[in-house]
């Protein structure tokens, strides 16, 4: 008889419990696609502000500072520099997932037109096959996405060509298609100036040429002298900042927490472990940001995910009890023939429950689609679906119901029945 | 039949509702089965019949509410049978006063308001008006409370001062007493008899005898059929006592027709 | 007169005396105005905050002195004078000497060290930072370098202006870490500097952080450029640009979520409006049967939904910008402005939304028939 009459209330308030139901899917379909892209907003954004360019810097461990001075000539010891060998072991860090890009720099001042001028040997679109297999492409073009050039980039085989920085063009009067000629030394070069580029830093005095052809000028095959590394970073804490003063430091518990966790400092430390007598800094200005715009924008998104939520449950909260209050008169006779209260209750929570079910069901995966729909839109790649937002959505939306429910049911157990009848 | 029609009009003791063979057809089942009815100004009518027997029927298409398949219906001198659900509730507004078995009043407006609400509906609200129409059916004092706050009795009594609040050609009462005790029954009754007396059209439809038995006329219904057609001849000088009233005998009603 | 006052009367009446289920509808329309009006006002809000927040990545112009000259002080202030000041974070000028340290060549870098601070919030000292002119800060590869302490006493050494040696001794409150190229330098303030190379008015370059973007950015460097030819100011790509592409994908997600919860909010309120409004089948069936055309029941039932769309959008109003100020202050630590032209954009959202809910179950509520109404259906 029970489920007799949960089909009779269906069949025949069929509109009704559907406008129900499709309240409910909404307010699950949001809350669904904003706990999801709520997730996985953090991985989103870090990946955008990769824009800032790289995050860590490597160079060789005992490097003077010689080299990077104002007017001071480098020196000139052989154990500055890495072995460019030792590159694809960047990608077998326990966070090399995280590495995104990197670019290797083979520095050093040569002569043009009787003046100093630091020419860099780097990689523009290298392509390769990293120790785990994979293939990856890396270099400047990845890393320096606001460089603005006039010409084009270099590619790994321009070897005969170069880049000039807009303050270096402007000094010696270059432009793109000129060919100029570098000393260094005993050696000399020529290139073919291929782009000209405005960066507004330091680097708009500097040339730029492929690694390979730096390397051999300066007569330093198999050498570079520093890598940028662009990495995902955890948000730094306290746990990570001491971490970074010493991490020997750390009790056995907080290391495995820190090492295994993608802060700044840990993915330096295990640079510093894969590439023998190296340095890997966290270049603060990139790294520092970035975890303070990552909190901000996701306790952001956490406070409009929470209204959004506020939002939907008020809203399927206010249905249900009109339309539990709705059928007064039904619930009444119910009473007057007989029925316990807690017959009623169980009745009226049955229908409110598979209403629910149904809507949640629906919205989940609608909002499952509208997370997507997010995702593609602004970050042009999909969302992970987090999979803790479905029981939260299901709990979610029971208790909104059930929450919803209770005024109206206090309402019906009070009720007298003949009141109800006669009141029209 | 046309012919006759047109004559009604032009009489001196004027119809104030004609049915001409009017039948309504629902698939199979005939509610209404070529129903003639005359009613003449200033009668007091009762509709009476079992359940099913097409009171509800009648009651609807004199109302303007509902369609009748075949035949005529003219009201007031005018076809209503032909005419669109706008003017059908403009006609309703102006020439009809609808009483109901259940009381039905806006539960947010107070007694006064709810009359009030026909006449806003038709011309223009007038409290003062209203509040004398309240005072004829004994409930000026109450003018303003809530529907909560009356009795059944009090709530009918405002629905008959709703109906009556801007003159009807005919007063349409569907079971008024029906959700009544014997006292305010009492007290509907004695109104529609005053308001007989004042010259007011009055169709009570009924399936209680007393109340049927205190009107002018009874007409009996069966099967979507007029089968009976009583005179009652009562006393409307003196208040009316419905005990006093035997009721239409069952071999009355239910006798050939 | 008196007929719309009955007609307000009985609007009216319908919303004061079904006071519990007109407070459903009216919670429902208020949290749905307060959601637009709340998101609005962070949407607008939100790329102004995080302009700001982005000046953590430091200076996004800097200024230089035409070639081989030296910016002035009072070029500095001129300069200064041109930046919107609500908009300034810092403007720190710098000038760079060859000092020698330990009988190594390093740059000394003298600037206003509270300016520094807040064009380059992402130093990490260690210490303190040189608050007085006999106290400096060293890079961190330059104390490596010198195996120097926070708090050791060192001296440098010079060539001053006029080519004469000069030599001071200085205290180190700081350590710099920044993984750049700021480790090689020592850090002082300007007059110390000043002071020690014997000259003035000597800067080489103002590092300027403003918090603005895009067009009014460029703008802003072009008139400092036609201010004076002796000047240049470029904006620093690397932050610019990308500060540029963040904020777009920010400001899209911002509005994508907004536009998707306005939506569903909306649809929400419909949902509960309409209920609310077909809960009252019986009394427009009464009123029909009293002669009321479908117009006025429409009429009736749409001044209620007005009145209710009015009442809960001013509501939204003033519980959107609290929660807008709530979720600035708690994620930005900064108040929001309120915006006006939000005002009537939310209110006549709320009615416009309260209003077609109404509509939309009175097509089919003005169709009913009386009759079967009334007979208690």
């Amino acid at each position: 008889m029970f489920f007799r009459m949960i089909r009779g209330t269906f069949t025949k308030q069929l509109g009704k419990m559907l406008l129900i139901a499709f309240t409910i899917a909404l307010g699950a379909s949001l809350a669904t696609a904003m706990i999801n892209v709520m997730m996985d907003v953090g991985n989103k954004v870090n990946a955008e502000l990769k824009t800032y360019g790289a995050n860590i810097t490597v160079s060789p461990k005992g490097a003077s500072i010689l080299s990077d001075l104002y007017g001071v000539e480098e020196g000139t010891g052989d154990d500055e520099f890495l072995s460019e060998e030792a590159l694809p072991k960047l990608k077998t860090i326990f966070w090399s997932y995280n590495i995104v890009d990197f670019t290797p720099y083979l520095k050093g001042r040569v002569t043009l037109d009787e003046s100093d001028v630091m020419l860099v040997g780097t990689w523009f679109d290298h392509h390769m096959e990293t120790p785990s297999g994979e293939s990856l492409d890396t270099g400047m073009r990845e890393m320096k996405t606001w460089w603005d050039i006039e010409g084009e980039w270099l590619t790994d085989d321009d070897d005969d060509e170069c880049m000039v920085g807009i303050g270096a063009a402007q000094k010696y009067g270059i432009a793109a298609g000129d060919t100029i000629t570098v000393n260094k030394g005993g050696s000399s070069a020529e290139y073919t100036v291929k782009a000209v580029f405005d960066t507004g830093s330091d680097e708009d005095d500097y040339i730029y040429t492929t690694l390979k052809a730096a390397q051999e000028l300066f007569g330093r095959q198999g050498l570079i002298s520093s890598i940028e590394v662009s990495a995902l970073t955890t948000p730094d804490n306290e746990l990570s900042k001491r971490a970074a003063q010493d991490p020997q430091s750390l009790s056995a518990a907080d290391w495995e927490t820190w090492y295994c966790t993608a802060y700044v400092s840990a993915i330096c430390y295990q640079i510093e472990e894969a590439i023998p007598d190296c340095s890997a800094k966290a270049i603060r200005q990139v790294a520092d940001s970035e975890g303070a715009i990552l909190e901000k924008i996701q306790l952001l998104m956490i406070l409009i995910t929470a209204l959004a939520l506020i939002g939907s449950a008020l809203g399927i909260m206010n249905l249900v009890a009109a339309s539990v209050m709705e059928r007064s008169q039904e619930i009444g006779l119910l009473k007057a023939v007989g029925a316990h209260d807690i017959q009623v209750i169980g009745l009226v929570l049955t229908e409110i429950m598979l209403t629910a079910v149904l809507g949640g069901v629906l919205g989940y995966i609608a909002g499952m689609g509208l997370a997507q729909i997010i995702g593609m839109t602004v970050f042009s790649s999909s969302i992970a679906i987090t999979p803790v937002s479905m029981p939260l959505v299901a709990v979610l939306v029971l208790c909104v119901a059930l929450i919803g429910s209770i005024p109206a049911i206090r309402m019906l157990v009070k009720m007298n029945p003949t009141e109800v009848l006669h009141s029209n | 039949m046309a012919d006759k029609s047109k004559s009604v009009t032009a009489q001196d003791n004027e119809d104030i509702l004609v049915l001409e063979g009017v039948s309504k057809i629902y698939g199979e089942l005939k509610a209404l089965n070529n129903v003639d009815l005359k009613v003449k100004k200033g009668e007091w009518v009762a509709i009476m019949g079992p359940s099913g027997s097409g009171k509800s029927t009648m009651m609807n298409i004199i109302g303007g509410m509902d369609k009748a398949s075949e035949g005529r219906v003219i009201l007031d001198g005018m076809d209503i049978t032909k005419e669109s659900a706008k003017s059908l509730t403009n006609i309703r507004r102006d020439k009809i006063g609808l009483i109901f078995q259940q009381f039905h009043m806006v539960n947010y407006l107070t007694a006064v308001e709810n009359v009030m609400v026909a006449q806003y509906y038709h011309s223009m609200p007038d409290e003062e008006e209203a509040l004398q129409a309240l005072d004829r059916v004994g409930l000026k004092e109450r003018a303003k409370h809530y529907p909560s706050q009356l009795s059944g009795g009090e709530q009918q009594r405002v629905c008959i001062a709703r109906a009556l609040i801007n003159y009807p050609k005919i007063l349409l009462a569907d079971e008024p007493t029906g959700n009544l005790d014997e006292t305010n029954e009492n007290v509907v009754v004695e109104i529609f008899r005053q308001l007989h007396n004042e010259g007011s059209t009055i169709i009570v439809v009924t399936h209680d005898p007393e109340v049927a038995a205190v009107a002018e006329r009874t007409i009996v219904l069966e099967h979507g059929r007029i089968t009976k057609n009583i005179i009652n001849h009562n006393d409307y000088s003196k208040p009316i006592n419905l005990r006093d009233y035997e009721g239409l005998s069952d071999e009355m009603l239910l006798g050939k027709g | 007169m008196k007929r719309s006052s009955f007609y307000f009367k009985m609007v009216t009446g319908a919303l004061l005396r079904k006071r519990s289920r007109m407070l459903v509808a009216l919670l429902a329309i208020a949290v749905g105005a307060t959601i637009v009006s709340g998101l609005m006002t962070i949407y607008y809000d939100i790329p102004r905050q995080l302009t700001r927040e982005l000046r953590s990545y430091g200076a996004n112009m800097v200024v230089t002195p035409a070639d081989g000259t030296k910016l002035t002080y009072e070029e500095i202030e001129t300069i200064r004078a041109l930046l919107p000041a609500e908009n300034t974070v810092g403007t720190a000028p710098y000038r760079y000497e060859t000092v020698t340290l330990n009988s190594q060549p390093v740059t000394a870098a003298g600037t206003q060290m509270n300016e520094a601070a807040a064009t380059s919030p992402y130093w990490n000292i260690s210490g303190e930072w040189a608050a007085d002119d006999s106290s400096i800060m060293l890079g961190s590869k330059v104390a490596q370098l010198v195996n120097a302490k926070v708090g050791q006493n060192v001296e440098l050494e010079a060539d001053n202006g006029a080519g004469e040696g000069v030599k001071n001794t200085y205290t180190v409150s700081g350590i710099v870490e920044t993984g750049g190229s700021e480790e090689n330098f020592i850090f002082m303030t300007d007059t110390a500097l000043d002071s020690f190379m014997g000259d003035t008015d000597s800067f080489d370059t103002l590092e300027c952080s403003i918090s603005l973007q895009g067009d009014e950015l460029s703008g802003l460097a072009e008139r400092i450029n036609s201010s004076s030819d002796r000047v240049n100011a470029r904006l620093v790509k690397r932050v610019t640009e990308s500060e540029g592409t963040v904020l777009t994908k920010l400001q899209a997600l911002i509005l994508i979520v907004t536009i998707v919860i306005i939506v569903l909010t909306m649809i929400s309120v419909a949902t509960t409006m309409t209920a609310v409004v077909t809960e009252r089948r019986r009394e427009i069936g009464l009123k029909k049967a009293i002669g009321a055309s479908n117009r006025e029941i429409t009429t009736e039932f749409l001044g209620q939904g007005i009145f209710l769309g009015v009442c809960g959008g001013i509501l939204g109003v003033v519980l959107g910008f609290l929660f807008a100020q709530y979720v600035s202050n708690s994620v930005f630590f900064r108040s929001v402005s309120f915006i006006w032209g939000l005002v009537p954009v939310t209110i006549l959202s709320s009615v416009a939304v309260t209003a077609v809910a109404c509509l939309i179950p009175m097509r089919s509520a003005t169709n009913i028939d009386p009759a079967l109404v009334l007979k208690g259906e």
